[in-house]
């Protein structure tokens, strides 16, 4: 039973709160992620990997040629967001989301995202180590 | 007549054993020590002829078969055909229960009367069972380990294991369970030195009715400490995917240049009170006990105050000496230090591996750890798969070629602060993720004080003259809050160290073609 929108939507701010405090890096974001390379990326979510030390947000991606790129999204651990009262089921595949975060050095579709935006517009923080997103 | 003669003999011996079996202050018999299996159950729970990697062994299954469905017994039997790169710990994974308890390295137990934790000494695995009585708080949540809740039934430690994922295998010859499996564990001491550890395995996925183990686990009277295995950094060791580092690992020698290390400066660090009114035990020592969060400031990307724009956080500097803040490099060390920041440097970061943090960094990584003071003994589980075990019986350390990531830990009251000293490190760690340095010269001395019910005030004095000119010390705040750990398998699930690869052979890739 996947649990309402609003609900998820209570989580990611939850969890917006406990991420400013508590980043859960195990690595150097700056060696793997381009801060000269922002991403702004929309589509709709194939899946979540609810893994340690960080969790991952699979996003299809359609560009102006209708080519569709799946795009890993790298968020904090999971057990942050466990913490905060998030399950598997809390993002269902299908969810439109709009990220905005930097692109992997190595050029592969990977970004370290640290803002999620909902289709209706609400804007929410989704994890990356980035100081600046972090004010959000 | 003869029989009830011979029943009333047994009964005495009995009562005799169970009067002589060592027991806990609150009368529990007393499994803490070290322990280990002689058998050969890692191999293959079943009785099984030699293979070219593994020794014959006779099985521990009761009744002698697993009973598997009938496709179940086709996956197991797939399973051992590729075993040499299908079993979990070709590649290092978390090996779940039973299967961590029947390796062929020692494990710790401590009791107390509301946890008994298990710590491995191979790759630093750990197990916290509560006997608190307290259900689980994140039922449902799987992981490799699964989640231990304990209770004594008479003298019988019995522990019911949930929520195991389904990539473990209970054996190195693929017999294996889905996610629905359910464990029961019984630890009964038959002697001193003996347990007697039987396991129930309940899985109506795969199994046809519930089935059981049994075998001995035997005190190693010899060891008085475990030490380490460290499963992934040893294999990436020896592939070469985790490179020497000659300046900082252990031998390394003291380079030529170096400025004498002045052990004697240092500035009077302030005094902390601990109030009366704090948890204690019964002997009056503080009581620890619980779930810890530190207030690292960032000092995961750096112990001096840094602010950054983008991508690695700020840091707002931890180190109270020096005064001014300012980590006392030697000269190759800063440079080194500054050069670790870059990003093809990224990939030589220990963590960004899931290798163990080392010392201080355990402390300041941003996850938790739960503290337990058993008799003898404060134990540290950090929920990034790693523990540590500070005797407080004065012993002393290892010889000097002992070499661990975790090092060497003697602990010690002093009034309401534990101080432990830290020796024997391997110099492999880093500090932090832009490369705070650290060699295997580095001896720590760490006091934890508590300032509040629920908050400890944590300093780290290190000495390394091997990267630094004199002491320096870095103190972080440490709050107990009401939670459980969770469990980071982290190799098992880093996607990021192939990234970090990329960029430094490319970084190499580009240096040779200016070469």
């Amino acid at each position: 039973m996947i649990r309402s929108f609003a609900a998820v939507l209570t989580a990611f701010a939850a969890f917006t709160a406990l991420a400013v405090g508590t980043a859960h890096a195990h690595h150097s974001f700056a060696a793997e992620f381009d801060g000269n390379k922002p991403v702004q990326l929309t589509g709709k979510v194939t899946g979540m990997k609810w893994a340690n030390p960080h969790a991952w947000i699979y996003i299809d991606v359609e560009d102006a040629d209708g080519n569709v790129v799946n795009w890993a999204l790298e968020t904090r651990g999971a057990n942050g967001l466990i913490r905060r009262g998030w399950r598997k089921e809390d993002l269902p595949e299908g969810t439109v989301l709009k990220v905005d975060g930097w692109a992997a050095r190595n050029g592969s579709p990977t970004a370290s995202i640290d803002s999620v935006t909902f289709s209706d517009g609400t804007t929410l923080f989704a994890g990356s180590s980035n100081p600046a997103a972090r004010q959000n | 007549m003869f029989f009830r003669a011979l029943i009333v003999l047994l009964l005495v011996a009995g009562a005799a054993s169970a009067q002589t079996l060592p027991r806990t202050a609150d009368g529990k018999p007393n499994l803490q020590g070290i322990w280990q299996v002689q058998n050969r159950a890692a191999y293959d729970l079943e009785d099984h002829v030699a293979r070219h990697d593994m020794p014959a062994g006779q099985g521990v299954v009761v009744g002698g078969k697993i009973p598997y469905q009938p496709w179940a017994l086709e996956q197991k039997l797939a399973n051992f055909a590729a075993r040499a790169s299908a079993d979990p710990l070709a590649n290092c994974y978390l090996p779940g229960v039973p299967r961590i308890m029947t390796l062929d390295y020692p494990f710790h137990i401590f009791q107390t009367p509301e946890h008994v934790a298990i710590t491995f000494e191979w790759s630093q695995v750990h197990r916290l069972i509560y006997t608190n009585g307290e259900p689980p708080l994140y039922a449902g949540i799987e992981s490799w380990m699964g989640d231990s809740r304990g209770r004594w039934e008479g003298d019988v430690l019995v522990v019911e294991v949930t929520d195991q994922n389904d990539r473990t295998w209970f054996d190195a010859a693929g017999n294996f369970h889905s996610a629905a499996l359910r464990l029961t564990e019984r630890y009964s001491l038959s002697d001193a030195d003996t347990i007697d550890y039987e396991v129930t395995f309940d899985d109506p996925n795969v199994f046809t009715r519930p089935w059981a183990i049994r075998m001995q686990l035997h005190r190693q009277k010899s060891m008085d400490r475990i030490l380490e295995y460290q499963c992934q950094a040893e294999a990436e060791e020896a592939s070469g995917d985790f490179e020497r580092e000659a300046r900082t690992w252990y031998p390394a020698p003291l380079p030529a240049d170096n400025v004498p290390f002045d052990a004697a400066a240092g500035v009077e660090l302030p005094a902390l009170t601990t109030p009366a009114d704090i948890p204690r035990h019964a002997d009056g020592t503080p009581d620890l006990t619980g779930y810890y969060m530190a207030d690292g400031g960032g000092a995961n990307y750096g112990l001096e105050a840094e602010d950054r724009e983008i991508l690695t956080p700020s840091s707002r500097g931890v180190v109270i000496d020096p005064i001014d803040g300012r980590l006392p490099y030697q000269a190759w060390a800063r440079a080194e230090r500054i050069e670790r920041e870059l990003p093809h440097r990224g990939y030589d970061d220990p963590t960004a591996h899931c290798f163990v943090a080392g010392i201080p960094r355990s402390h300041y990584v941003p996850a938790p750890f739960q503290i337990l003071q058993p008799p003898g003994y404060v134990v540290v589980l950090h929920e990034r798969m790693s523990w540590r075990q500070i005797p407080l019986d004065g012993r002393a350390h290892l010889p000097d070629h002992m070499r661990l990531w975790q090092g060497d830990s003697v602990g010690r009251w002093d009034g309401d602060t534990l101080v432990v000293e830290t020796t024997n490190l391997n110099g492999k760690a880093w500090l932090n993720e832009v490369g705070d340095v650290a060699s295997h010269a580095q001896t720590v001395v760490e006091t934890f004080t508590p300032v509040g019910a629920d908050e400890l005030i944590y300093r780290a004095t290190v000495s390394d003259p091997i990267a630094y000119t004199r002491p320096w010390t870095i103190e972080i705040p440490v709050h107990r809050r009401t939670d459980e750990l969770l469990e980071v398998a982290c190799h098992e699930d880093n996607a990021d160290l192939q990234h970090l690869k990329d960029v430094r052979d490319e970084y190499r890739a580009s240096q040779n073609q200016e070469n």
